[in-house]
């Protein structure tokens, strides 16, 4: 480095020039880790705003904030309570027959202003999208609110909303969850053991609110002599607005509101007995909860997580196999047109678009009524880009290794899965990595192939979820559907780091 | 040689599955594509050959016309962006310093989600009221406080540099401990000036762009690129260049540092050792980064599907999209076409791939 100083002057000393060289690297290594930082931001900044807004109750909020209520541990101990209070559970809330839920506003009325009580009101909540077909329950037209200030400070009063669910029967005893079956002429119910039952309403109040009730409806059944009595519906939330005059305003509540209109006098609670569940990952549980398949009820979204599982499962156990056995025999081998396969089914098929074979394939798997995950799995059973990987990778294994096994009288076969294949651990690690990442991540064909929504993988789910929220703007679910789609790769990436960054690039770089 | 007259039934053994399913699922396919895209095929009818009609029908189709466009433009500009970024990544990450392999991770991360995932995170960071129009807004508002900065970090520089080299030392105009120097002399005049109230954030109105919409940059009057498209571009920028970084960074590694050495002795600045050094020694790396770089962006498709109706169809259609979409026209699809654009999309690949292998060799093929 001295060599690179020609201008240093004979005054400066030696331990002078050296500080100063020094100085140099520190102020360079200061700037390089500057530069890395803000490159850090750039690149997790958009997936970690996402996953903190996936938690908000409104992601589109403007001007967007970090303060997030829904990650405040005051606020998550309150929403606790109050699902302990609503549906006694602090994890998922709700609101059960019998219970009762206290929720209290602070209103400041200035002097002259109005003093009046502000008005409550419980309003209808139903999933914005078409995914969800069955009309659920709703808190409104069940439950009793009742109002009472319960503290004053200055011109700020404190009122208690008191919120209470009815008990539809007189029958007393274990309440039981169960769900309601399509009706015939009378309401009936499946219990947790699978067992159908019919549902007796025993008191004027059930009867009325019998043809309310569809077929989906979670309900508190209470076995009496009679057969099993309605003790009404589960809510899974309870929405709460809250109104006050001109003058007045809201300055507190138990709960952050979701919504302020109005200039601030009208408060929507989307949910005031959340839970934790409910209240810091509402958008995710309503990822799960909210599409459902009309015919069996079962959460889509679950079905779409479970194929994609399924469908890199498949994917990763046909590489392992057949990828390798293909590679080795590239490799290794001697045999006529070793060299027109590679190039022709190796070289040539990566760099076709996919997009020439849709119509093809799509008629075949149709013919062969293979339009499903089965038909995804059998058309890209064995990738090119994965042979590819393992034929480099055996073609840098030792040869002695294969001769002193010739020597001792293993065949082709023989040598393959017991010398071979054992020693390709690392290669076959790496290969599955990549394959469960490109399954789990794959777009296009599943696109053209799954064609029931119920067979979706996650990634054409997601983009279903765009089509079906996106335009009400409802980001809250669609971020929330992005990160749990993120995780399992996100996963898989922290657990094997060094086999992502390895794959490729070296056998790229060398040719 | 009878050895390897032995091996030929094993050999064809082992590769059967691989060589079975790509000859079903590609080689008939592709033959089948081929038929179509000269038959009369709407994916419900028998084909029968109406001889290269489907190719002018396509080429004279306006949709198809944009979406070649759209397509060879996104794949341009997309490859050199991603390229030269990939490169002055690496450039940076090669150097030896600690917790490497942290920012290696953090900065890998778009490239292992999954294009939908951060398709739908981009749509929502670019939505009208959304985070992007947000910060410019912030930018907006904050100008006079970051270029007072830059301005005094700027000033504060040239004079120490001067100051130095008046003193006969051989500092740079970047010198790092000067601009180390700089910055905090710059922030603490900036903080100086904001606290007194001399300067401080502009009052402006929210920054309300619309970038889904049916806009253009117009070179001359023709529409060339659109603003969605663009956002894509960006995107798919964000994700790729931590994958191509890889690979350079693999090829700097091969890179003899004798090379540098001798730059050094020669008296090369930083940027000489890169243009001279770097960027010719990388060459072989480049040229794959640049073939995988045109093949995946001419194939871009997720992107477009995802966002879908959420922008106008002429200003995200890509050749990829538009072979879906024929494809699956409600009513009878016009499969032909789509076939024939499938063919045409496959035919600018090879021949991208060929141009680049003919005029730009390099020593790693």
């Amino acid at each position: 480095m001295t060599a690179a100083l020609p201008g240093t002057p004979a005054h400066h000393t030696p331990q002078a020039r050296d500080r100063w060289l020094a100085r140099r690297r520190w102020a360079r290594a200061g700037w390089l880790y500057a530069f890395m930082l803000v490159m850090s931001f750039f690149f997790l900044g958009p997936f970690v705003t996402g996953l903190l807004s996936s938690l908000k109750d409104n992601p589109n909020e403007y001007p967007p904030t970090l303060n997030i209520p829904q990650l405040t541990p005051q606020f998550i101990t309150r929403a606790w309570q109050l699902g302990v209070q609503g549906g006694g559970d602090g994890w998922q809330g709700g609101l059960k027959p019998g219970r009762s839920v206290s929720f209290e506003v602070s209103v400041q009325s200035p002097a002259g202003a109005p003093q009046t009580p502000p008005t409550v009101a419980l309003f209808p909540y139903q999933p914005v999208s078409l995914v969800a077909v069955a009309r659920q329950a709703q808190a409104k037209d069940y439950a009793a609110l009742t109002t009472e200030q319960v503290a004053q400070r200055n011109d700020v009063r404190t009122y208690r909303v008191t919120v209470k669910s009815p008990v539809l029967t007189r029958q007393t005893g274990d309440p039981v969850r169960a769900v309601l079956v399509a009706p015939d002429a009378n309401l009936r119910a499946r219990l947790p053991g699978g067992e159908v039952v019919p549902v007796v309403l025993d008191t004027p109040e059930a009867q009325a609110k019998q043809y309310e009730l569809n077929e989906g409806q979670a309900v508190e059944l209470v076995r009496g002599p009679g057969g099993y009595a309605l003790r009404g519906p589960l809510f899974e939330r309870t929405p709460l607005q809250v109104d006050v005059v001109r003058g007045q305003s809201i300055v507190g509540s138990t709960l952050p509101p979701s919504d302020r209109q109005n200039f601030g006098r009208s408060f929507a609670y989307r949910n005031i007995t959340p839970g934790v569940l409910g209240y810091t990952f509402n958008n995710y549980r309503r990822a799960f909860n909210e599409t459902r398949d009309g015919k069996s009820g079962r959460s889509l979204f679950f079905s779409w997580v479970m194929n994609s599982f399924l469908y890199a499962f498949l994917r990763v156990a046909a590489a392992v196999v057949f990828c390798s056995l293909a590679g080795y025999a590239l490799a290794r081998m001697q045999f006529p047109g070793k060299n027109l396969i590679f190039l022709g089914a190796v070289l040539f098929v990566q760099m076709v678009p996919t997009q020439v074979n849709l119509v093809s394939n799509y008629v075949l798997l149709k013919d062969l009524n293979l339009l499903n995950i089965w038909g995804l799995w059998l058309s890209g059973l064995v990738a090119a880009g994965g042979v590819f990987l393992m034929k480099q990778f055996f073609e840098g294994m030792p040869r002695e290794l294969e001769e002193s096994a010739a020597i001792d009288g293993a065949g082709t076969l023989t040598t393959f899965f017991r010398v071979m294949l054992p020693q390709a651990g690392p290669a076959l690690i790496a290969l599955a990595i990549t394959q469960f990442q490109g399954a789990w991540n794959d777009f296009f064909w599943p696109l053209v192939i799954l064609r029931e929504n119920t067979s979706f993988t996650l990634t054409v789910g997601l983009s279903n979820f765009r089509e079906l929220y996106g335009g009400q703007g409802d980001y809250g679910l669609i971020l929330a559907g992005a990160v749990l789609s993120a995780i399992p790769v996100i996963i898989l990436f922290v657990v094997f780091q060094r086999y992502f960054v390895d794959t490729g690039a070296d056998s790229a770089v060398k040719g | 040689m009878r050895q390897h007259r032995s091996q030929t039934p094993t050999a064809y053994l082992f590769l059967a599955p691989f060589l079975i399913t790509t000859a079903i699922f590609f080689f008939y396919a592709f033959g089948r594509a081929l038929y179509y895209s000269f038959t009369d095929f709407n994916l419900f009818n028998t084909p029968k050959l109406i001889g290269v009609a489907p190719y002018a029908d396509v080429l004279g189709d306006p949709s198809f016309r944009r979406a070649l466009g759209n397509s060879l433009v996104f794949a341009l500009v997309t490859t050199t962006l991603q390229t030269i970024g990939a490169l002055l990544m690496a450039v940076a990450l090669n150097n030896k310093i600690r917790g490497m392999g942290f920012f290696r991770s953090a900065w890998y991360m778009p490239s292992i989600t999954s294009s939908v995932v951060i398709t739908l995170i981009f749509l929502w960071l670019f939505q009208r009221r959304g985070i992007a129009n947000y910060l410019i807004t912030q930018w907006q508002a904050y100008q006079p406080l970051i270029l007072t900065f830059l301005g005094t970090l700027l000033a504060l520089q040239v004079g120490q540099v001067l100051w130095e080299r008046a003193r006969r030392l051989p500092a740079g105009w970047l010198d790092p401990a000067l601009a180390a120097v700089s910055a905090l002399g710059a922030l603490a005049v900036t903080g100086l000036l904001a606290w007194t109230g001399v300067v401080g954030a502009r009052e402006v109105a929210p920054f309300d762009y619309q970038y889904f919409a049916d806009k253009w940059i117009e070179v001359g009057g023709v529409r060339v690129l659109s603003v969605p498209l663009l956002v894509v571009i960006i995107q798919n920028t964000f994700t790729t260049i931590p994958t191509l970084m890889l690979f350079f960074l693999a090829g700097l590694q091969n890179i003899p540092g004798a090379l540098y050495e001798a730059a050094d002795i020669d008296g090369a600045t930083p940027w000489q050792k890169l243009t001279r050094v770097t960027v010719p020694m990388l060459r072989p790396v480049t040229f794959y980064v640049v073939t995988v770089g045109l093949i995946g962006t001419m194939q871009m498709f997720d992107q477009v599907a995802v966002i879908g109706s959420a922008a106008p169809p002429d200003t995200l259609v890509t050749l990829a999209y538009y072979v879906y979409t024929n494809t699956f026209k409600a009513g009878a699809a016009p499969v032909n076409m789509a076939s024939a654009a499938a063919i045409i999309l496959a035919l600018i690949i090879l021949a991208m791939v060929f141009v680049q292998r003919r005029f730009f060799p390099s020593e790693a093929s």
